[in-house]
């Protein structure tokens, strides 16, 4: 348990990243580093693409299923690790 | 009714044997057969009656003209009636012949008439009695009569024709008839009567076939589908109410993709309860009730049971959303633990961390890698940034080290790095080993291993007991990592796991050494060794001057290879009687690459053995010629015979194994040598690291001089070298417990490993030696 949240400490300190946001399956965040406002809207929008990836990822192939998705924009990158009960968004900058 | 019937002869019969005209006949006698059939009786009658009167007719066409009935009243008036029916006299003449009237029976002359094709019928017949008289005259008396009657229908269709040419013909006829009768009436006339082609008038084929017939059975099977008709009879119908509760009839759809049927199908052998769930069909739905039926279950089953019910009813999932709803702020607390506890957020967590280290690193790891470096497009690049860059490439064509990033994290701040190593498997996997070297403050020692993904913080944390002077990752066993630690231990770590104790330790053995492990190494004797000696084993040397082997048999049990007895001191002239012997400590050794019996062993007084693995007494040979402690002693990678050794009198040597003086002497200043490595890419390429300074020979390019030198920040003492196996990279570890990683850049490259010139080297110094009569060089 220490070592998680130590882990998610290290992610948070390094260089550029915005925000660390924990979200459950249904889409409620559950903990965050970032204000409620901007922690609500990402959770949303990126619930929804995350249903749309993996719906796609397994239309082609029922087998097959989403890891990671990345989605690289001009001011800053994000970053989800999707999985079953829960996802993992990190919102980085890296030219920062 | 007529008595002047004339009967034909019934040799119309014979003729009309042709089958075309039978044919047309026998269709005649079929079509009229039921009409005839009435009249026959009243035919044969007078047939009969007739008969008896027969006269032959003659039929030749020139006769006499007929002998009409002729009604007269009392006045005289010709009251003969008229036929009703006058056919066309100039189609039938050709074929009838004459005609004669029933009246004719003077012409008694019974002849022959083969050529007779038909007959006609009585001019008598052509009264009012006309249709009842289509019955033929036979004019013989034979047993023809009898065939007469029913042979007379045949000729039926002829009838009317005959009845109808009849008049016209009587017509005519009467005109003639007083003229020709006087001279023809003698004249017998043969009347050639010849049948003419068959004329078809109409031609109704059958479609019956009589059950008799031959043809019956293949028509029956032919007819398989009859149409039959039936008639059923209907009952009167009767009216009947029943009432029942309104059916309430839902519309329900589902959208349902490919994936959606694929895990409906998969989950066909799990309980109901997530059948039910998953079969919901909504999309939004199905991971939310999927992972809430999962997150309920423990909570107890009446919960689960409750989800259960709600699911089953038609409109539940609406309800079935509330109810998750209405659950969830209980819930919430364990979801956030369970989430964070479980393995695979972790794992989530360690990706995603290399992820973000990734954005980060990019272009160093691309250097590192020697891959292109692709800057980033939405990258602003500060001012500083591009001075600093184009400083560096000014002086682009002087080698130079590349900085490319630091291992370094809390937990190794200010600890000396006194070894490092790669993993022979997998070669982004950097063990490092933290432990002062002096015997004065000492503290519990560290291994990292670090992986390239992740300069910030090690993959595996190991805290051990001593400061730790070895290490070494096995070749055979890719996860098992021996450490030498400051006071004598030997354990071996499975570097998969983070438990933090050791598979094995050496702690029980009793022969365990007594000082600092100072170098391990894992040997594979896998050639030409007998028996228990094939495979890896683990040899170390220490302090108390023992190579040992050791064995991983319920416990390190350990072998002494060759113990490092000094050799016979000479002090003031007299020989040092070694009755006590001591043992050199020995501080560092390396097998030979090609050859695993033979190695050399570096002791602290500055001689460098070398021996062999099966003979522990003697030393094959030994060389003298550092004056402290040799550090380190290597085989150079790519020429058999030529190794590298350094030691703390400020001297690296060359030598060649069959010299017993060293080739060359390389020494910049007066610093302490602690590390020194052959470059794996370049036979004359090795690193060096003294105090306070990194330097990287290169031999084609100067012997005296160092081609690249870095100078550390003040303070800080590079303590290990590294270089990587696979890119041209070096690693230099230094006292404060950071591992720098620097690109070699600029560095004459080679096409091969230019072995030859490291030996033309040696060749031009040995031959240089020779002549200028130089005997050793100074160190």
């Amino acid at each position: 348990m220490a070592e998680v949240e130590e882990t998610i400490k290290r992610i948070q300190s390094q260089k550029g990243v915005q925000g660390i946001i924990i979200v459950n399956a249904e889409g409620i965040p559950i903990k965050s580093t970032l204000d409620n406002s901007s922690t609500v809207q990402y959770a949303g929008n990126v619930h929804q693409l995350l249903l749309k990836a993996r719906g796609m990822v397994r239309d082609i192939d029922p087998q097959n299923d989403l890891t990671f998705l990345r989605v690289r924009s001009k001011k800053n990158e994000i970053m989800i690790a999707p999985d079953k009960d829960y996802f993992l968004i990190v919102i980085q900058n890296p030219t920062e | 009714m007529s008595n002047t019937t004339v009967k034909q002869k019934r040799t119309a019969l014979k003729v009309a044997k042709s089958s075309k005209t039978l044919n047309v006949s026998s269709g005649v006698f079929r079509v009229n057969q039921s009409i005839t059939k009435t009249i026959n009786p009243s035919i044969s009658g007078k047939s009969f009656s007739s008969a008896s009167d027969s006269k032959v007719l003659d039929k030749s066409l020139a006769q006499t003209p007929k002998h009409t009935v002729q009604v007269f009243d009392e006045h005289g008036q010709d009251v003969t009636p008229h036929p009703l029916y006058n056919p066309d006299p100039g189609v039938l003449q050709p074929k009838q012949g004459k005609i004669f009237p029933a009246h004719d029976t003077s012409w008694t002359t019974v002849t022959d008439f083969p050529s007779v094709a038909f007959q006609t019928t009585n001019a008598s017949f052509t009264g009012p009695f006309t249709k009842s008289f289509f019955g033929s005259v036979s004019a013989s008396r034979t047993s023809q009569t009898t065939e007469s009657v029913t042979d007379e229908t045949k000729d039926l269709l002829v009838k009317p024709d005959l009845s109808s040419s009849l008049s016209d013909v009587q017509a005519r006829r009467e005109e003639v008839k007083e003229q020709v009768r006087e001279d023809i009436i003698d004249r017998v006339v043969d009347s050639y009567l010849t049948e003419t082609e068959t004329i078809w008038l109409l031609d109704i084929p059958a479609v019956s076939v009589s059950e008799d017939s031959e043809d019956a059975e293949a028509v029956k099977e032919r007819n398989k589908y009859v149409e039959r008709s039936m008639q059923t009879f209907n009952d009167a119908p009767k009216t009947k109410e029943v009432q029942s509760d309104s059916i309430t009839m839902v519309d329900k759809a589902v959208m349902s993709s490919t994936w959606d049927m694929y895990d409906s199908f998969c989950n066909k052998g799990d309980a109901s309860e997530n059948i039910v769930v998953s079969a919901e069909g909504k999309k939004a739905t199905v991971p939310d009730s999927s992972s809430m039926n999962h997150l309920l279950n423990p909570s107890g089953p009446d919960q689960s049971m409750s989800v259960f019910s709600t699911t089953s009813t038609v409109s539940g999932s609406s309800a079935h959303l509330e109810k998750m709803t209405c659950v969830l702020p209980v819930e919430e607390e364990p979801d956030l633990e369970l989430i964070l506890q479980s393995d695979k957020f972790k794992q989530d967590l360690a990706v995603m961390e290399r992820v973000v280290l990734a954005n980060i690193f990019q272009p160093k790891l691309a250097a590192y890698r020697q891959l292109p470096v692709i800057e980033d497009p939405d990258c602003v690049q500060t001012q500083i940034e591009e001075e600093s860059w184009t400083e560096q490439s000014k002086n682009s064509l002087s080698p130079f080290l590349e900085h490319l990033w630091v291992f370094k994290c809390e937990l190794t701040k200010g600890r000396n790095v006194s070894s490092m190593t790669w993993n022979k498997k997998n070669p982004d996997l950097l063990a490092v080993g933290y432990g002062q070297l002096d015997f004065k403050d000492q503290k519990p020692g560290l291994v990292c291993c670090w992986s390239l993904k992740n300069p910030t913080w090690p993959d595996r944390i190991f805290h051990c007991e001593s400061g730790v002077t070895a290490l070494d990752f096995s070749a055979c066993n890719a996860n098992q990592l021996a450490v030498g630690m400051y006071d004598g231990t030997i354990a071996i770590y499975n570097v998969q796991t983070t438990e933090q104790t050791p598979i094995i330790d050496s702690s029980d053995c009793a022969n365990m050494h007594a000082c600092p492990v100072w170098q391990l190494r894992w040997v594979d004797h896998d050639t030409g060794l007998a028996g228990e000696d094939k495979g890896e084993m683990l040899i170390s040397v220490s302090g108390d001057g023992r190579i040992s082997k050791w064995i991983h048999y319920k416990g390190l049990e350990c072998v002494d290879l060759m113990k490092l007895k000094s050799p016979n001191m000479i002090v003031n002239n007299q020989r040092w009687n070694p009755k006590i012997l001591s043992l050199a400590p020995g501080l560092c050794f390396d097998f030979h690459p090609n050859d695993s019996k033979v190695y050399l062993a570096g002791t602290e007084e500055g001689h460098i053995h070398k021996c062999s693995y099966s003979y522990n007494e003697q030393f094959l040979e030994t060389y003298k010629a550092h004056t402290g402690p040799v550090y380190k002693v290597t085989w150079s990678p790519f020429c058999p015979d030529i190794f590298l050794s350094c030691s703390s009198d400020w001297t690296i040597y060359l030598w060649r194994q069959d010299l017993s003086k060293p080739v060359l002497g390389f020494t910049s200043g007066q610093k302490v040598v602690f590390d020194i490595m052959w470059s794996p890419h370049c036979a004359t390429v090795f690193g060096a690291v003294r105090e306070g300074k990194v330097e990287i020979w290169d031999l084609r390019v100067s012997s005296l001089d160092p081609t690249i030198v870095s100078v550390t920040n003040p303070g800080v003492n590079p303590t290990a070298l590294l270089f990587t196996p696979e890119t041209d990279c070096v690693l230099v570890g230094d006292s404060e417990g950071q591992v720098t990683v620097y690109k070699l850049k600029n560095l004459p490259a080679g096409d091969s490993t230019q072995v030859e010139a490291l030996e033309d080297v040696i060749r031009t110094t040995l031959s240089s030696k020779h002549t200028l009569g130089k005997t050793d060089r100074d160190a």
